[in-house]
């Protein structure tokens, strides 16, 4: 088989594919079965940002551990480039931030990068300017020696991220990465996942404030219940394309009644007008980067 | 697809991160503490001067220590530092690194070994200072008591330290296996302590069903006592005396004995733990 | 919930099979260390001593057991607690048997110690007459000769014990004989004191065995150390040189060191 061929198959080849999955919990001393993740099948392909959304308890984290080989499925199947989630190899390519996350509380951030490094096999002389580089990149280099004990929350999923990209994994798996983390913290992890984008990682990314993420996927699936509700690309799922907003400096009421006119003679309709509206994290984010530049 | 082989390396650096970790936590030091008192403190316990056999009492206490505060040691910090992994969701973050669960499984159990090792060699060798200065103050004392000089041999205290270690390493990996299937921290211990007395009455049942005489009671009763290994079995070289030393192809076969628990009872938890969700 | 069955099936299983197999391993380091490990006797004394006693000694821990019983013999002993002393003798040569120095040592308090307190209880050795303080003393000597005797199952080649025994056939039953019988098996022990065998020769003699005594310190000369203290001094020949005296052997019939 050529170099060629092999490259287009294996670029056909999804990050993620999840077929049939389901996931029974047994609950109480009966037995009983509690369902998790009802016939989930999703595909993540290459270089995607997906979102897999939902309210809690909808089966996110668990799909995201039934992926990972955490956890084994009640039926179904997961793979991760084409290999079965079960073996070891699977994991490879992986970076996964967990939600929540809590380390080692009794390494530094340095030492606790070095070990998860380590473990992925990497080592010689270039393990330690990598793993500056992953912490410059988290901003984490001034509290790289401090005990990870004494981090606080946003510095535990910068240090978990760093983690998760200093093997330069092509999947990131970030479960709920900006859950509890402030409008600072949560700007800078959308931009790392852009950046990660742009240079053609793969990521999968949980959430329940779909607000947050959505800015940033390119698809999404909605969890209910441990069942996919919803599936699709940002953009078509949310955006209209039969209809358009222009913005423009405010117009006084004769130019506006002009415009209408001149709209109607056309046969369209202006729907709305009104005024448009910036977010409270965005003005924050502003006033913060003002004041710290 | 390229294989990820099994990885000692991986195994040493979980090792090291556990050991890392006990050496942080405050268990090792108050075991250690709890311990070092018992040896140290033997000597004034009571103002003997009855001559050599009291090297006999500061020994018994020594390995006293070592014995109690080491299981207990061994048995909370297996405990601790494999649910710790679990309950902290650490475990969560390692395996979905490309990290077979053996390798944690015999990390977890290295590094054990090794904080037992650490613990048996310190009090080895502080029992070894306690006895020579004691034995040299009694030589001053009871001159004729010594006549042909010293009475404890170090290189049997140096073995009963190495017994004791290898003793622990096995009640480190049946805690180990008994953590592996468990819920709760709690369960382990509790478990852990039964199983170390279980473990030194073992000899009872086996000499049992030796000494009944049928096949069932021999084979299937003699199998079933030997579920749990014999720790009495390290008490081979309870003696100051050099007399008393075993052949050193005794110490061996009970090297071997206990390595191969250690290795049965470690497969068996990789075993256990497998499937074990995380 | 099967599968839970299944997988505790399985492990019983397999530590069974490779225990057996191990077993067979370890067999002849636990053959030997068997011979050294008497096994433990939980009478009623010691259960009476406590559970936390009883679960010490299940949990591999008897020499301390047995140990912290000794200290605590020692403190009845200060405090003349005739019943505690003695049930704490027994006590600790039942949970560790090993030790010669138990034994022997609660031989001694039982012979020398205790007929002192007997007396003392009964009014001192003013008020009680020599009859009984005779019969006290050999009560105490018989039993101390009975923990012996017990003490040697376990220790059947320990010259400390026959020389115990010995020393107090002698000083306390005033029996020569038998003294000077368990002073020769003192002697044929490995590792046995010269001074066993001298004792011996000079039983005999007291028994007016003056020729067999003779016999036996000629036969004994050459193996006599060198005093440490008086590398010069020859105690032995001493004794032969009285002995030939008292029996009237002449000079040119007189033992000759070898030199």
């Amino acid at each position: 088989m050529s170099a060629n061929v092999s490259s287009k198959l294996s670029a056909a080849v999804p990050a993620v594919e999840i077929r049939g999955l389901v996931k029974d919990f047994s609950s109480g001393l009966r037995g009983l079965k509690l369902r998790a993740v009802d016939h989930l099948t999703l595909r993540v392909e290459a270089g995607q940002v997906y979102g897999l959304l939902g309210p809690n308890g909808s089966g996110k984290s668990t799909t995201i551990k039934a992926l990972l080989g955490l956890l084994e499925p009640t039926a179904g199947e997961c793979a991760i480039f084409g290999v079965p989630s079960g073996r070891v190899e699977a994991r490879r390519e992986v970076g996964y931030l967990p939600e929540s996350p809590y380390f080692y509380r009794h390494l530094s951030g340095r030492e606790l990068v070095r070990f998860y490094a380590r473990m992925c096999g990497m080592g010689g002389a270039t393990l330690e300017s990598r793993i500056d580089e992953v912490l410059a990149l988290v901003g984490l280099t001034a509290a790289a020696d401090r005990r990870v004990g004494t981090y606080s929350k946003g510095m535990l999923q910068r240090i978990g991220l760093a983690q998760a990209l200093v093997h330069d994994p092509r999947l990131l798996i970030l479960d709920e990465p900006t859950a509890g983390v402030d409008p600072l913290g949560t700007a800078a992890i959308t931009e790392l996942i852009l950046q990660l984008k742009a240079r053609g990682k793969t990521v999968l990314i949980t959430s329940h404030l779909l607000g947050q993420i959505e800015d940033v996927c390119d698809r999404v699936a909605i969890l209910d219940r441990g069942k996919l509700i919803l599936e699709g690309a940002v953009s078509d799922l949310v955006g209209r394309a039969d209809r358009q907003a222009l913005v423009v400096e405010a117009l006084p009421e004769n130019e506006l009644a002009e415009l209408r006119a001149w709209l109607a003679a056309r046969g369209r309709k202006l729907e709305t007008v009104e005024t448009p509206r910036t977010r409270l994290d965005r003005i924050f984010l502003e006033r913060v980067g003002k004041k710290d530049a | 697809m390229n294989t990820v082989p099994f990885s000692l390396r991986r195994a040493l650096l979980i090792a090291q991160n556990t050991l890392l970790e006990a050496a942080r936590q405050k268990l090792l030091l108050f075991f250690l503490l709890l311990a070092l008192g018992l040896v140290v403190g033997a000597r004034w316990l009571r103002d003997f001067s009855f001559g050599a056999p009291e090297l006999k009492f500061l020994a018994d206490c020594g390995f006293g220590a070592m014995a109690f505060f080491g299981a207990a040691l061994a048995i909370a910090a297996t405990a601790q530092l494999f649910f710790s992994e679990i309950e902290n969701r650490t475990a969560l973050t390692l395996l979905a690194k490309p990290v077979w669960r053996a390798e944690f499984i015999l990390g977890k159990f290295l590094g054990v070994v090794a904080v037992a090792a650490f613990f048996c060699a310190l009090l080895t060798l502080l029992l070894m200072a306690v006895l020579r200065w004691r034995e040299g103050e009694l030589m001053r004392e009871f001159p004729e008591a010594f006549a042909q000089g010293g009475v404890v041999s170090y290189g049997m205290v140096a073995l009963g330290g190495l017994l004791q270690w290898l003793k622990l390493a096995v009640l480190v990996a049946l805690s180990l296996l008994v953590a592996s299937f468990a819920q709760t921290q709690l369960f382990t211990i509790v478990t852990g302590f039964f199983v170390f007395v279980i473990c030194h009455l073992q000899y009872l049942a086996q000499d049992a069903y030796t000494r009944a005489g049928s096949w069932f009671a021999q084979n299937v009763g003699g199998g079933l006592a030997s579920v749990f290994p014999n720790f009495q079995l390290f008490a081979l070289a309870d003696s100051l005396n050099a007399a008393d030393a075993p052949p050193t192809a005794h110490v061996v076969r009970v090297a071997l004995y206990a390595a191969g628990y250690c290795a049965v009872a470690c497969a068996l938890a990789v075993y256990c733990f497998r499937k074990r969700e995380i | 919930m099967r599968a839970g069955l299944r997988t505790t099936v399985f492990v019983i299983a397999s530590l069974a099979v490779a225990g057996m197999l191990l077993n067979r391993v370890a067999a002849p380091a636990w053959s030997a260390a068997r011979e050294k490990q008497p096994a433990l006797k939980l009478d009623s004394s010691m259960t009476a001593a406590g559970q936390g006693v009883t679960l010490a000694l299940l949990g591999g821990f008897r020499a301390l057991v047995a140990d912290a019983a000794w200290m605590r013999m020692f403190a009845r002993w200060e405090a003349r607690d005739l019943p505690g002393v003695e049930t704490l003798i027994h006590v600790v040569s039942a949970i560790d048997p090993r030790p010669a120095y138990f034994w022997m040592n609660g031989a001694r308090i039982v012979a020398y110690d205790l007929p002192v307190w007997r007396i003392e209880a009964a009014g001192g050795f003013e008020a009680v007459t020599k009859p009984v303080q005779e019969r006290i003393r050999r009560e105490q000597a018989q039993q101390a000769l009975r923990h012996i005797e017990a003490a040697m199952a376990f220790h059947p080649a320990s010259a400390d014990l026959w020389i115990e025994r010995g020393s107090i056939e002698l000083n306390k039953l005033g029996d020569l004989a038998a003294a000077a019988e368990s002073f020769r098996r003192a002697w044929e022990q490995p590792h046995a004191p010269f001074y066993a065998a001298r004792l011996h020769g000079e039983l005999l003699r007291r028994q007016g065995k003056k020729t067999e005594a003779l016999a036996w310190l000629i036969q004994l000369h050459p193996l006599q150390p060198p005093d440490p203290e008086e590398p010069k001094a020859d105690v032995v020949l001493a004794r032969i040189r009285a002995l030939e005296r008292d029996l009237g052997v002449p000079p040119a019939r007189a033992f000759q060191p070898a030199r």
